[in-house]
């Protein structure tokens, strides 16, 4: 006979919803560590996923997302060819907007609500009005080379300049989707998963020539304006038309509109064994360029802005770990001190201590596992509806089932031995 | 004579100094098996302190207890929960049954502290519940039953590791007169059948035609020794 099992069945209402209470606590302290691990991952994801070993920018900037860098697009030829260097592939990257938000969904809507109420207080009028545009990171690779989507959850990758776009899930995409980027219209032929800015905003992927279009051509009016003036400013006045004069000029013309070959960066990686000191020591000597390890790239990103947030939430984090542990070490407490009775009544039986130890024991630790449980399974579940990236592992879930296990042997013990005190045969009425 | 129970000079102090209190100051006690026995006296004259003592949940100052051949605090440190579980059943003024058990469970509980499990056990608690009348309220919980079924079945559970000494304190107390006397017969009966020796504390006067004694405490000393009846054995 399990007397915790048969004591569980008499008052399962207090028993279920103090494991419900337990399980959404347990909820919010993973999520927590989820969002943690989300920034994390949010930070460094490009970087990683991109599989290189060194990043090329401009000298005296940080990197391609931290400062502006500018290097001429040729510029990988020469990196590809020092030793121990593998590949050197040129990456365009930078904010784009495009002018559209995609239909809120009611959970969206919700937090907006939400968010207007809870900072009602704190805004002008204007402040928190839905934006108009959604802000991208895109991204201009060479296909074939490191620096593209790692993986394409729909559709297909993009294989040459055709004005087609690989986009994050996050972006709200669908397939075959026409997206403006300057003046272009282009297609959505492929989406990728996880693939953000520190900043959080999803990724476009495109191809090192459209992304430089996209980038850097200048207005087609004000490129013939300035063509215009050009040759006004040129040809001579007296209309003399001579076909050879013109031919060159037009060249001319032609190629203010073509200066677009510049990169942001260059990702190197190198070949297995390669010295990555050494090489770094190699481009360095170019003066125009800097060079960073990978690791430093991540540390720029998460250091950097998102240095105070994650200090904010770990700080939460941990306050959260010690507020649940005394809080549900509290109801399993409770819970075992109820039994005060029942317990006296078995002492009086003469009931080994083992057993009456059993007992509590197993139902404080069956409340733990069980919370645990849910608070797992729930916030698996609720992951995918954060508007940000949230990530917890198993192993999380397990750092928390150990902790619990150890919150509910202690409280159930502390309980047990304030049980134990009592006076029996008065608790008894004998 | 075997006596179920026999004790010499019982003595118990609680506390000490300002709070000090002494509950019994020498009690002298000899009850046989199939002796219905019953302890009588005012409020705070140590009745249950006594019983607390011949049950082993507290041990006495000083004194010599000898339970069903067993001398418990000579030599050694008695292990009082085992020689609980063995050899006491206890029934409480409230039937006190532990309320996420059936009735059937409350009774096999006793059986399975002694390591009677299983089918054994549940038939054990089925003939008890049976011999007792209320077989057919088993599967209930004690909050389904009635004051009376509720003692009945305390009683069931005092009974079901076939102890030779069962203590009651004031049984009948929450019951009415006739219920009560009920329990009483029904006790009376128990002590007849199965030869065991109870104890029932009582206040009820009306509960004394049942017994085989009475002894009366006043202020932790046995005032009044009696028989009250010369019954047949059974
Ligand atoms: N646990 C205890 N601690 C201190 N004094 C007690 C305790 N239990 C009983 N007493 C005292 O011992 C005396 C006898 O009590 P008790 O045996 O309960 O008497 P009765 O059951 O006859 O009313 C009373 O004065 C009571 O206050
Ligand atoms: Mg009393």
């Amino acid at each position: 006979m399990r007397l915790a099992l048969k004591d569980i069945r008499y008052h399962s209402f207090k028993f279920f919803t103090s494991v419900l209470g337990v399980g959404l606590l347990l909820m919010v302290v993973l999520a927590i560590g989820g969002i943690i691990r989300g920034v994390i991952l949010d930070s460094s994801t490009i970087i990683t996923e991109t599989g290189a070993d060194l990043w090329v920018v401009e000298k005296d900037k940080l990197g391609p997302f931290v400062e502006i860098s500018r290097i001429p697009e040729d510029y990988y030829h020469a990196v590809e060819v020092i030793p121990g260097v593998a590949e050197a592939s040129p990456l365009v990257m930078a904010w784009e907007h495009v002018a559209r938000m995609p239909r809120p969904t009611p959970l969206m809507r919700f937090l907006y609500m939400n968010t207007l109420l809870t900072t009602k207080t704190m805004v002008e009028p204007g402040w928190m009005a839905m934006p108009k545009d959604q802000q991208f990171v895109l991204i201009g690779y060479k296909p074939g080379r490191i620096g593209g989507p790692p993986v394409i959850v729909a559709g297909r990758g993009i294989e040459a300049d055709n004005y087609e776009l690989v986009a994050d899930e996050r972006a709200g995409f669908q397939l075959g989707e026409r997206v403006r980027l300057g003046y272009h219209d282009y297609t959505v032929v492929g989406l990728t998963k996880n693939m953000v800015a520190f900043t959080a905003d999803p990724v476009l992927y495109t191809t090192l020539k459209e992304a430089q279009d996209v980038l850097i051509q200048p207005d087609p009016d004000l490129l013939r304006d300035r063509r215009r003036r050009y040759k006004q400013q040129t040809l001579p006045k007296e209309k003399a038309r001579v076909p050879i004069l013109v031919e060159p000029l037009a060249q001319r013309a032609a190629s203010v509109a073509e200066d677009t070959h510049v990169v942001n960066a260059v990702a190197v990686k190198l070949e297995p064994g390669a010295s990555a000191e050494e090489v770094a020591r190699e481009i360095r000597r170019w003066k125009r360029l800097d060079v960073y390890p990978a690791p430093r790239q991540v540390n720029l990103q998460l250091m950097g802005s998102n240095r105070l947030i994650l200090f904010q939430l770990s700080l939460f984090r941990a306050l959260l770990v010690v507020i649940a542990g005394i809080v549900i070490g509290l109801v399993i407490y409770t819970f075992t001190l109820d039994k005060v009775k029942e317990i006296a009544l078995l002492k009086v039986l003469g009931a080994q201590g083992r057993r009456v130890y059993g007992m509590i024991v197993q139902q404080a630790l069956l409340m733990g596992v069980l919370g645990t449980i849910i608070g797992g399974v729930l916030e698996q579940a609720s992951e995918p509806y954060f508007p940000r990236r949230v990530e917890t592992t198993y192993g999380d879930i397990g750092q928390m089932l150990v902790a619990m296990i150890v919150v509910a042997v202690l409280a159930s013990i502390m309980a047990l031995r304030r049980a134990m005190k009592v006076d029996a045969p008065s608790v008894l009425g004998a | 004579m075997e006596y179920a129970i026999q004790a010499e000079h019982l003595v118990k102090v609680y506390g000490a100094g300002r709070t000090r209190v002494e509950a019994l100051k020498g009690v002298d006690l000899v009850v046989r098996p199939g002796e219905l026995f019953a302890v009588m006296g005012p409020s705070g004259s140590g009745k249950s302190t006594l019983l607390r003592i011949l049950g082993l949940v507290i041990e006495p100052t000083e004194g010599r207890l000898v339970l069903d051949g067993d001398d418990i605090y000579n030599g050694g440190r008695p292990d009082l929960q085992r020689l609980r579980r063995e050899k006491v059943g206890f029934i409480f003024q409230l039937a006190n049954l532990i309320p996420f058990l059936t009735a059937r469970e409350n009774v096999v509980l006793p059986l399975e502290l002694i390591g009677v499990h299983g089918r054994r056990a549940r038939d054990r608690a089925m003939e008890l519940l049976d011999y007792l009348g209320v077989a057919e309220r088993a599967d209930h919980l004690p909050e389904a039953l009635s004051g009376g079924e509720n003692q009945r079945v305390a009683i069931a559970r005092a009974l079901a590791h076939e102890p030779k000494i069962v203590l009651a304190d004031e049984p009948t107390a929450s019951l009415d007169t006739e219920r009560g006397l009920s329990a009483m017969r029904l006790l009376r009966r128990v002590a007849n059948e199965r030869g065991t020796a109870i104890l029932v504390v009582t206040h009820d006067t009306r509960m004394i035609g049942e017994v085989d004694h009475v002894i009366r405490l006043g202020d932790g000393r046995v005032v009044e020794k009696g028989d009250v009846l010369e019954r047949p054995r059974a």
